[in-house]
Order: structure tokens, then sequence, then C-alpha cells
């Protein structure tokens, strides 16, 4: 009765919330005051499936609805992105029958590291697919350490884990459990013998705090790794990338199927893979999931064109306190030939909470732009001259380096000055301060 | 004019960006025609610190600092001599705790700490991070920065900071911070804290001239933006203060 009574009335305050455009977490909230158990009475689909990590969440599971739809399933996700558990429960209950049965093939989870243990107290996935852990929003998340203390517990026996390998972290969760999966990357024409990057979390095991040997790095602390001292290494894969070649574009998985990449980013590579490996361990067969996956272009808009003044730019989003995705933009930016300009942005550090924390700019590879076709380095917003003092500490000539205070003056510089390709590396939390200032293009 | 920084553990303790503290000291030591060596102590080596003029650890995760603790039982008494030969000493972020007696984690097992003070540290399983203004017993402008700590210290009576208008103290929200006793300084402030307070960093600047029986000048070379970067940070943090 109370499950029922619970149902009623997130429906009816979804539709309400609808309507004046409220967000999706509270019908849930109420949901969970009625019958605080409401998760565990629920009758979910046969296929429950979680994603966590700290990048490509939302990128993996749009990728993955995407697929399991061509394969001809129904798929129940949270779009929306509200990934605790009061925006869960709205989401579980909305897509139900009254009586609590949901209406699906596959319940698909996009999970807050945080909170995962709260949401899967009452039910747990048949597929729990971990990404990676990196540093990454340290003043909300502690570290990784306690990141991956806190998603341990919420790892039922019986959930079949889909780990990426090649993280050395987020092979851990694989210790004392049964059934796991595994997805990684072959050495190939990304990878290094040398580590790149400001600071090395892949140095010390994280089982031991050992000295770990890698015989290759793809990028950051993702390689192939072992630890001299306890003998925790890369396992072997079940799902591969084994050949990749970002110039042109294009990956080859398990040997035979070939992908083109719409976004030439190693990024792009494991969020297909994590894909690939899960939609294959729920049955959808090769041929349907090469086909959605070419070419496959994002919708939550991580890329954007548009041109300022004669500049034709592109918008690669990253995440402020979140050196890896910074790091990634500037890879690519290092690796396309032709003479461009760079506009970096930290205006907001967060627009979901106020901090004035800077630390993160130190682990940013921003060296990475010390390259002859960078021509111009425009840095700009309320911390401009903490980025100003960290390229400082680069050996970016100082004569490149242009700075504003604000995004308004950066974008009336460009709208008047040069018409080289133009890349803007900055957050969600600041991308609109520019976006409503240029002309977007399609596509 | 030489002079020698001894980095403790840089690939097990630096969480947060804590080399640009490095970066930072050496470029400005440098720019007052300073000849600058860093020493980088690894975990795994006896921590070789003598004839060090500047010891610093920074932050790392709990783990990392429990094994800091659990193979270097040699260090402790290192620390000390190159301490008692004058040596200035900075940890910040979690290494602060390993000066104490013992850090007791959130199982209860309690590690030994250097024991170069008496002070003990708790873990708990809660964690606050968040930003940080604080009120220095030693210099005149507020520090800002940013703590990520699941911790209390007990039984400091010399703190670097007297209170904190925003953050966690040593045992209480807005209460004393960090430890200072001779020329050894710490606080559980976090990442490049030197890079975030020019007025922090001169600080320990005079205090190593002070060391080496150097005259320091009235007023130290200034880094590009490093005081207007300190400005916009404080600003910022004292408008949160207001709206609190
Ligand atoms: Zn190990």
């Amino acid at each position: 009765m109370r499950l029922f009574l619970a149902a009623v009335v997130c429906r009816l305050l979804r539709f309400i919330g609808k309507l004046v455009g409220k967000g999706s977490s509270l019908p849930g909230k109420y949901a969970l005051k009625i019958c605080p158990d409401v998760l565990g009475r629920v009758k979910l689909p046969p296929c429950v499936i979680a994603v966590t990590g700290s990048n490509g969440k939302t990128s993996t599971v749009e990728m993955i609805a995407a697929i399991l739809r061509a394969g001809g399933k129904t798929v129940v996700y949270n779009e929306e992105g509200s990934n605790q558990i009061e925006g869960v429960t709205t989401l579980i209950l909305s897509n139900s029958t009254l009586g609590g049965k949901m209406k699906a093939d596959v319940l698909l989870l996009e999970s807050d590291e945080r909170y995962a243990r709260r949401s899967f107290k009452w039910f747990h996935p048949t597929h729990f697919v971990i990404t990676n852990l990196y540093r990454d929003q340290l003043t909300r998340n502690g570290h990784p350490e306690w990141v991956y203390d806190a998603i341990l517990p919420a790892i039922h026996p019986d959930t079949t884990l889909v780990l990426n390998a090649d993280d050395p972290l987020v092979s851990c969760f694989a210790r004392d459990h049964g059934k796991v999966k595994w997805f990684g990357l072959d050495e190939c024409s990304v990878s290094t013998k040398e580590h790149h990057g400001v600071y090395h979390d892949g140095a010390r095991c994280p089982v031991c705090c050992g000295r770990m040997a890698y015989s290759c790095y793809h990028y950051e602390h993702i390689g192939h790794y072992r630890c001299a001292d306890c003998g925790h290494h890369r396992h072997d894969t079940d799902f591969a990338v084994t050949a990749l070649d970002l110039e042109k574009g294009t990956l080859t998985i398990d040997g035979e199927t070939e992908i083109s990449l719409a976004f030439k980013s190693i990024y792009n590579v494991y969020n297909i893979l994590a894909a690939w490996s899960v939609c294959s361990l729920a049955g959808v067969d090769k041929d349907t999931m090469a086909q959605i996956i070419n070419n496959y272009i994002l919708k939550n808009g991580r890329m954007v064109r548009f041109t300022l003044g004669s500049h034709h730019g592109t918008l690669l989003t990253s995440k402020h306190e979140n050196s890896v995705a910074y790091d990634t933009n500037l890879s690519y930016i290092a690796h396309t030939k032709e003479p461009c300009e760079v506009l970096i942005i930290v205006d907001a550090i967060s627009r979901k909470y106020f901090t004035g924390e800077t630390s993160w700019l130190w682990d940013i590879d921003f060296h990475q732009l010390n390259c002859a076709h960078v021509e111009k380095i425009i840095l700009c917003g309320k911390y401009v001259n903490d980025l100003a003092m960290r390229f400082d500490y680069t050996e970016i000539p100082g004569e490149k380096i242009v700075c504003c205070d604000t995004v308004p003056q950066a974008a009336a510089l460009l709208q008047s000055d040069g018409a080289a390709a133009l890349y803007v590396v900055t957050c969600f939390s600041d991308r609109d301060k520019l976006l409503g200032l240029v002309k977007k293009e399609e596509g | 004019m030489e002079l020698t920084i001894a980095h403790l553990y840089p690939d097990v303790m630096s969480l947060y960006g804590e080399y640009a503290n490095i970066a930072v000291l050496r470029r400005k030591l440098e720019a007052m025609d300073v000849t600058v060596t860093v020493r980088e102590i690894t975990f795994e080596d006896e921590p070789d610190v003598s004839g060090a003029d500047f010891l610093y650890m920074g932050a790392g995760t709990e783990r990392r600092q429990k094994a800091v603790l659990h193979s270097t039982s040699s260090c402790g008494p290192r620390l000390k001599a190159a301490v008692e030969d004058g040596a200035v000493l900075l940890f910040t972020g979690n290494a602060m705790e390993t000066l104490g007696a013992s850090v007791t984690d959130a199982a209860g097992k309690v590690w030994p700490g250097y024991a170069l003070a008496d002070f003990t540290t708790v873990e708990t399983d809660r964690r606050d991070p968040g930003d940080v203004v604080a009120v220095s017993a030693l210099w005149d402008a507020p520090a800002v920065g940013f703590m990520n700590k699941c911790s209390t210290t007990h039984g400091i009576t010399a703190p670097m900071f007297r209170e904190l208008p925003l953050g966690f103290g040593n045992e209480a929200e807005h209460g004393p911070e960090g430890y200072v006793s001779g020329n050894v300084y710490a606080t559980h402030l976090t990442g490049p804290v030197l890079v975030k307070n020019p007025q922090m960093l001169d600080f320990f600047v005079r205090r190593l001239f002070a060391r080496k029986g150097w005259d320091c000048p009235e007023t130290l070379p200034e880094q590009p933006r490093q005081r207007s970067a300190y400005e916009t940070t404080l600003r910022e943090l004292q408008g949160r203060i207001k709206n609190q």
C-alpha cells in the first residue's frame, strides 16, 4: 500500500514538476518519505546497468542507451543527470506501474561516485561499469581513494563488475570479487614508455604503496602496470581496443571491428570501449553496436563549434577541478597541427557550490601548449591571475600570453583581431558566458 | 649564497600540486641571488636530510600518510637532528599530523608519529573539504587556502593561525589551526599554500635568510600577479563569510 502511495505521489509531483519546470529529485524525495524502502519493493527489469567513475559517465551512459535501443531494448535512464538516490527514485517510480513494476528491459543509471552506496542499498545493478578514478573535484570528493572507499560498499557480490583494466585503482575493485569483466587498451600508437603529466598518481601501488612499473602509458596513470612488491597488475582484457589511430580517428575493437571516431580523443576511446563491453554483455550483437558507435556524436554537447569575428571556434568542455579533463583537451589541441589560438576561462570554479580553490591549476599540464602552432593564449576570468602565474611556471614564451579580466573583454579582443582557428577550454560553469557572445554553428 | 631544500616523499605525499610550493620558493630565492639545490627524498631510501636548510612535506591520502609513518621510523630522529641544527621545517596538509606523537586512524589503529611534537591526531570517517581564511600569529595578512581533512588534532598550545574566520581548525570550527615551535611549522592548509599566500612565502624566505645569517632586504622581489591572485581569492572568500 505504501509503495502504491509513494508511486502515486511521485508521479503526481513529477507531473507538476514538469509543468513548472522544476528538477527531478523532489518527487523521489517525497516518495522516500512515504516509503523509505520503496526501491527495495519495486520490481526492476532483468538488466540493471550502473556507470560510475570520475570522467566520462554521462557520455558513456548516453552511448549505452543508444546502443541498447538500437538492439531493440526499451531503456530507462537518468538523462537529466540526477544521479543521487532521490533522482533515481523519481526515475524508477515514474517509469513503473502503480503496482511497482518497471516498464523497461533495462534500467540504466549514471551513478554519483559518492552516493552509489545509498542508491544501491535497496537493489543492486546486474552490471556495474567503473570507468576510472582520478583527482576530480577534490573540494567535494576528498580524493580518489576516498571515492574508492565510498563505492566499495555499494558493490554486491552478485553484480558483474565491468572494469577498466588500465586504471590501477579501479582494478582494486576486483580483489575478493568473483564476477569481473575487463576492458582495456592494448599497447598502440598513443602509448608511451615515459609518463606524461605534472603529477603521477600511478607511481605508487594503490594496494601497498610500492613502486609501480609500467610497460606503457596511455595517458596519465592509465596504462599497463605491475607492482614489484605485491604483484598488483593490469589484468588481461575481455574487451580490448587492439589498434588505435587518433590522428586518422579510427580504432579497432577485438581485432575485428573498425570504428570511426567523431571526436578524436583518448577519452572517447575509453567511453566507447566501456559502452561496447557492457552492451555486449547485455546481448547486443557486434554489427548493431558498430553501426551506432561509428561516428557517434554525443548529444550532451561537450564540443561546440562557433564563429567569433573572423575566428572559427571549437569549445572543448573540460571540468574545472579535474586536471585529466583539461589535459586530454590540451593534448587534443597540441595534436592539431594548424595555427591556432587558445582561450582558457576560469571564472566560476563551480556552478553548484562556492569555492576559491585553485590548487588543481598546478596539476594541469599546460606546458602541452608549448608548440609552434599555438600562436596565442588568452587567459581570462576571475582567476586570471592564478592562471597567469601558473603559465609563468611553464616554458611557454610570455609574449604569447594575453590576460583579460572578464569573458566579454576576451571575446571583444578576439572579435576585433585575428582569424586563426580558436580553441576554448573551460568548464560547464563558465562556457555559457562565452557562448552567449558568439554565433553557434550547427553540427 | 647557497641553500638546500629537502622535499620529502614527493611521489607519495603530493595530492594537490604541492610541488608548486617548492617551485615558487625556489624562484623567489633565485631572484635574490641564492643558488638553490632541491633534494628529493625518496620513500625507499634512508631519509638524508643532513645539511638541508628547508624541510618540506605535502599532503597525501590517508593510506599514503600511513605508508610514510610505517616505513620511515628512522625519519623522526633525522628530522629532529636537522631541526636542532637550525633547519626550517614546513609540513602542510596531513603531513602536519606526522610530526605529532600519533595518528589514530578511523578503524582505531594507532600509528606512532615522528614525535617532533606531542600533539595527537584522530581520524574520522567524516570529511569536510572546504575553503579557508586564517589569521596568522606570524604575519599580517590573512592566509587563504583550502583544507581537505577528516581528522582532529589535539594538544597544540602554539598554533600557526590564531583563528579561522572560515574553516575548521585543529579541533574546532573557526578554532586555532596549525602548529609552531621554534623553527618547526605545520598547517593542515593543503596544496600550493606558498603560491596562494605571498606574505607566507615572504615569511619563510626571511626565516631562511635568518637561518643562513644573511642580510635580508626590507622589501622582497614580487612575483608577477601573485599578490593580485591572492587579493581576488581573499575578496571572494570574505564575501562568502559575510553571506554566512
Ligand atoms: Zn603493490
